[in-house]
């Protein structure tokens, strides 16, 4: 009898813990920690289960992908972050809740439907709206930047209660003082994405000479 | 008084022929299968009752549109004897069968009984578990890797979420990386099923997830691929190799006799991405060089899908009505531009046999044949026989597919004896000569040393070098086309497909001149064939007489492509006198021509087929064995789904008669109307079919014939009725889910003209009923039960008493099996216990104890061992004794692996 209790309960609490599950980890490189909602302390490996109430965070030279087992939506993490994943689930779907204590992340949203994705930092709130964004959140100097690059950011400081939409190739500056500004974004202030610079279009260009002896240039892409 | 003795000894002869059918037909019990599943190997099962070993046994296959039939051998589980229909072969429009076993003494059992391969038993198909079109989709979704996606890594975390599949039954996923299963290694935790691949090798991997929702239906597999990156562009250097390798040892002792069979089979494949070998071996202790091969080799290399080169043993198929999937050896070309088709076959049919085993296996000594000399010796005629000619084969095939419109192919078959394969002496043969022979002592002797002892008995041997008196050898050609057309947007099909064959039954002579060609039909060398003449030299006047110098060609010049002689049928392929007066009805009507018209409409879920063929009497194709020339068939069917593809009707008629010829009297017709019912509620709930056939044969007579002095009832009119009710009931009690199927079905048999005929008129058909119940249980995935109740009545016409009666015979068989996984799913250990039972004029019972064990020793290794026993309980009525016997014994020994 002793025994079909204590299965029992082994059984309830993983279901409990199967309660809590939002995300995988899908790629990550250096050290990565994951800080589990009770304190103690992991690192994060491909494959790992996040549930509501972890901590991840990424070392210098670290990244990290998760994805969530609702919608595939990903988050991608990258060095020098710290951010704790909540939320709720519900039926047919898990609304999101990213705090980002410092660092910078890109989330791609698949669920454009809902509103049940936010990434909130000590600043701002990014409700989001579309699928994919920068969120660079400078906890030392209290301010925060978004780079909206496809979709609807709605983008709220905390402290005054403005709020703007952050549309594709825009980025809201937000701080501790209220403010909240939009200007087009410089592509040349993008952090890179690490799975994307892995996998990014490289060209090969041979030059040639056609029968008239004109130059031509045949490139090739390839990733 | 003379007459009477005459009657008797006939009636005496009908009855023991009648009596011998009868009790073949009690030695072969079957059940034919409620449907089979598409996409699964459908076994079929048969019980012989007779203890007597078979030879071999054979089951035919084909689709209901096919002509001709595929073999597959039936093999001796010891209980029964199985056969495993492929997967490939149930198609959605079912599936034919036919049954024969063959005996030492040149019997041969078949079911059904009568006229086995025009009388298939059909049985449907339906799909997997889950009926309703396509299988349902589930809500996973794919976390990692992605479709398509090039990984850095060949370590990649698998991964899917659950969290919108809340109907899946999670106990039932199944895991396969590159067709292996990964089932073991997965990690289901919550909503998400995670495996960490290691080692992945360069290039495409696929994924393959397979699973069932809480009723246990099959829901569509969720299949994706992925590669490795960096390593794709040495992909194409890449040659990956597959295979697997089979062995078999069985021992078996069925009475007294011993039969010990090992087998070996393996598959190798060679892919090189742009081309690929595949390569198959049977090698058994059963082949003999006394009959044809029973090993298998072959090696398939296809280049794309463009050309394909097949060598060794292939099943080529041009169409119906020609070549339709027999084994060829040789080599096959089939390259193929999708609008243009060339096939190609050339190889042999059969090989030469130069001999059947023992005594008198190739020689026989023909006492009549014994010429008598003046000088007083004897001149002995000593006949070759128990051989089997090369009969090779040459094809041709060019095809074309205009804008998926038009479809036409031409072909020409050619099939040929090779008279100079079989070697007339066989220095090992012996053969018995009796005591008559003058200063010979009675005994077996070869052909030297039979020579000899004539010699010295001053006598001569006559040994032929031709014209053997066994197996002629035989001459065919077949040229024909096909031409095909699509309308209103590929909803309508029709096609027609015609053929025409040349064929010699005798060819020892080789062929014929115009000189003996204008002899053939008459004496006289006039320059006319079948030109006869009056007492005054007269020529008379006759509108069938031909010219040689019609004839175009030299017969003689032919002799490559066809031999022409008096022994080939037809002379004259179309008849010259109908031609002139009506061309079209005398090449419908050539009786050496063979066609189909078929049209074919799938319109809101009807398939119908509204079909003509028409095969005449002296159409052959040797490379087609089962074609059933001299009929005209016309079938009309249409198969339908109604309320949501829930209720299926297969509804349909056939009429066949062999009225080809106008000189036909009494044509047997045969009408056979059909339907078939199948109601599919839903997932989990019950499940009807209800098949109906009747089928009337008659012949038009309408009254007795005199043969002689004598009055015989030819009179045919009998209706046969067969119908069977199906129903299978899915239900859990508590964790177990059960599965129920009861099968029950009943033949009767009716002769129309029974009022009319006298008291003892033998009625031959057999009465049947049928009831079958089957409870399949599933208490987990490591335990599983079957049982099986059958009970099968007959009513066997017989004569007693001289007179008809129907004796009762009752075959009533109970099994049960159970399965049961050990060491993680590592061993399966399999038993069966079963009891057959017969009751009749003669009883007995058998009872079968079968167990056997699978062990997976490794992912790509399992050994299976299987042994069995059968005890015998005979009654025997005389006597009134009773006694059991070890009926059977076996014991199987196979070795699988895969690489």
């Amino acid at each position: 009898m002793p025994i079909k209790i204590m299965v029992t309960c082994a059984l309830l609490i993983s279901s409990l813990f199967a309660q809590d599950q939002m995300a995988i980890s899908t790629k990550v490189f250096g050290n990565v920690e994951i800080i589990k909602k009770k304190g103690s302390s992991l690192k994060l490996k491909q494959g790992s289960i996040l549930s509501i109430g972890d901590q991840i965070k990424t070392s210098r030279g670290s990244f990290a992908a998760i994805i969530f087992i609702d919608d595939r939506s990903i988050l991608k993490i990258k060095e020098n972050s710290i951010l704790t994943i909540n939320g709720q689930r519900k039926r047919g779907s898990i609304s999101k809740e990213i705090n980002l204590q410092g660092g910078t992340l890109r989330a791609q949203v698949t669920d454009q439907n809902r509103k049940n994705f936010i990434v909130e930092s000590s600043v701002s709130v990014a409700s989001v709206k579309g699928t994919d964004f920068w969120f660079i959140s400078d906890n030392d100097n209290g301010q925060d930047f978004v780079h909206g690059l496809d979709g609807l950011i709605a983008l709220t400081n905390k402290n005054s209660g403005i709020s703007v939409d952050i549309e594709a190739g825009i980025t809201g500056f937000s701080n501790i003082d209220g403010n909240l500004q939009t200007k087009k974004t410089d592509p040349k202030i993008l952090p890179e994405d690490e799975i994307d610079s892995k996998s990014k279009i490289n060209s090969i260009e041979i030059e040639f000479l056609d029968s008239t002896g004109k130059k031509k240039k045949l490139i090739i892409n390839y990733r | 008084m003379i007459e009477d003795i005459k009657i008797k000894k006939a009636l005496l002869a009908v009855f023991f022929f009648f009596l011998s059918i009868m009790f073949a037909q009690r030695n072969i019990y079957h059940i034919p299968p409620a449907n089979a599943q598409s996409g699964e190997d459908l076994v079929i099962k048969v019980s012989l009752l007779d203890i007597e070993k078979p030879i071999k046994g054979t089951l035919y296959y084909r689709s209901p549109k096919g002509e001709s039939y595929l073999e597959i051998p039936f093999v001796d589980t010891g209980f029964n004897w199985e056969a495993k229909l492929p997967s490939f072969s149930l198609t959605e429009d079912g599936i034919e069968y036919l049954i024969t076993f063959q005996f030492d003494n040149e019997k041969i059992l078949s079911y059904p009984r009568v006229d086995p391969f025009n009388n298939p038993i059909f049985v449907r198909t339906v799909q997997e578990d889950n009926y309703f079109g396509e299988p349902l989709e589930s809500d996973i979704l794919i976390l990692s890797p992605f479709p398509n996606a090039n990984l850095n890594t060949d370590n990649p975390v698998i991964a899917v979420s659950f969290f919108n599949a809340t109907e899946i039954n999670r106990n039932s996923v199944e895991l396969f990386l590159d067709g292996a299963d990964m089932s073991s290694k997965y990690i289901f935790d919550g909503d998400i099923l995670v495996y960490a691949a290691k080692g992945l090798r360069n290039g495409f991997h696929t994924v393959e997830i397979r699973l069932k929702d809480l009723d246990d239906q099959i829901i569509k597999p969720l299949i994706w691929s992925f590669s490795v990156k960096e390593l794709v562009e040495k992909e194409s250097n890449t040659i990956s190799y597959f295979g697997n390798i089979n062995s078999r040892l069985t021992a078996e002792k069925i009475v007294d006799s011993e039969i010990n069979i090992a087998e070996f089979s393996g598959k190798f494949s060679l892919d090189a991405q742009w081309a690929r070998l595949d390569n198959s071996i049977r090698i058994s202790s059963k082949e003999s060089i006394y009959n044809q091969p029973y090993n298998r080799l072959s090696s398939n290399l296809s280049f794309g899908r463009f050309l394909e080169v097949q060598i060794g043993d292939f099943f080529p198929q041009f169409t119906n009505l020609t070549i339709d999937g027999k084994r060829v050896r040789g080599l096959g070309l089939d390259v193929d531009f999708n609008w243009l088709r060339f096939q190609l076959i050339n190889g042999e049919l059969n090989r030469a046999v130069q001999r059947k085993s023992g005594i008198n296996g190739a020689y026989d000594l023909i006492y009549d044949l014994t010429d008598n000399e003046t000088d007083g010796t004897k001149t002995y005629y000593l006949d070759r026989t128990g051989f089997e000619f090369k009969r090779g084969i040459y094809g041709a095939r060019l095809s074309t597919n205009l804008f998926n419109k038009v479809e036409f192919g031409a072909h020409l078959l050619k099939i040929r004896d090779d008279t100079t394969s079989v070697s007339r002496e066989i220095s090992d043969a012996n053969f018995f000569v009796d005591s008559s022979i003058d200063g010979i002592i009675s005994g077996n002797y070869n052909l030297n040393t039979f020579q000899t002892q004539l010699s010295l008995n001053n006598h001569n041997l006559f040994a032929p070098s031709s014209n053997w008196k066994g197996i002629k050898p035989q001459d065919n050609l077949i040229v024909g086309f096909n031409i095909g057309t699509f309308l209103d947007n590929r909803k309508i099909a029709i096609d027609f497909d015609w053929n025409l064959s040349l064929y010699n039954k005798d060819i020892w002579d080789g062929a014929l001149s115009i000189a003996q060609l204008d002899t053939s039909i008459d004496n006289s060398l006039d320059g006319f064939i079948g030109r006869t003449y009056d007492e005054n030299g007269d020529p008379i006047v006759s509108s069938s007489e031909i010219s040689t110098d019609q004839i175009p060609f030299d017969p003689g010049r032919m002799k490559d492509i066809f031999i022409i002689n008096t022994n080939m049928t037809p002379l004259i392929p179309i008849d010259y006198t109908i031609m002139k007066s009506s061309p079209l009805t005398a090449i419908i009507n050539m009786p050496s021509s063979a066609f189909k018209f078929s049209i074919r409409g799938k319109y809101n879920r009807n398939n119908i087929l509204l079909e003509y063929q028409q095969i005449g009497p002296e159409y052959i194709s040797l490379a087609n064995p089962f074609l059933r020339n001299n009929s005209r068939n016309i079938t009309l069917q249409n198969r339908i789904g109604l309320l949501n593809q829930k209720v299926f009707l297969n509804i349909g008629f056939k009429h066949r008669d062999n009225k080809i010829l106008d000189t036909v009297v009494n044509p047997l017709n045969t009408n056979t109307f059909f339907i078939n019912a199948t109601f599919l509620p839903g997932p989990g709930l019950p499940t009807f079919s209800y098949n109906y056939q009747s089928i009337n044969k008659n012949n038009e007579k309408t009254n007795l014939d005199s043969v002689g002095s004598k009055i015989v009832d030819l009179r045919e009119d009998s209706d046969a009725t067969t119908s069977v009710l199906a129903l299978t009931y899915p239900f859990n009690s508590g964790d177990v889910k059960n599965n129920i199927t009861i099968n029950y079905g009943n033949v009767i048999n009716l002769d129309n003209f029974a009022s009319k005929r006298n008291e003892a008129y033998f009625f031959a058909k057999t009465n049947s009923n049928i009831l079958s119940f089957n409870l399949s249980s599933i208490f987990s995935s490591f335990l599983r039960t079957y049982v099986q109740f059958n009970r099968t009545s007959l009513e066997i016409p017989t004569f007693e008493n001289d007179l008809f009666t129907k004796l009762p015979y009752t075959l009533t068989s109970l099994s049960f099996n159970i399965n049961r996984k050990f060491l993680g799913e590592k061993l399966v250990s399999k038993s069966e216990a079963s009891l057959l039972s017969s009751k009749g004029k003669n009883s007995s019972t058998l009872l079968g104890l079968r167990s056997g064990v699978d062990y997976y020793v490794r992912e790509d290794l399992n050994l299976n061992l299987l042994a069995y026993f059968r005890f015998s309980h005979n009654k025997n009525p005389d006597e009134n004794e009773r006694k059991i016997d070890i009926n059977a014994s076996g014991i199987t020994l196979t070795m699988f692996y895969k690489f």
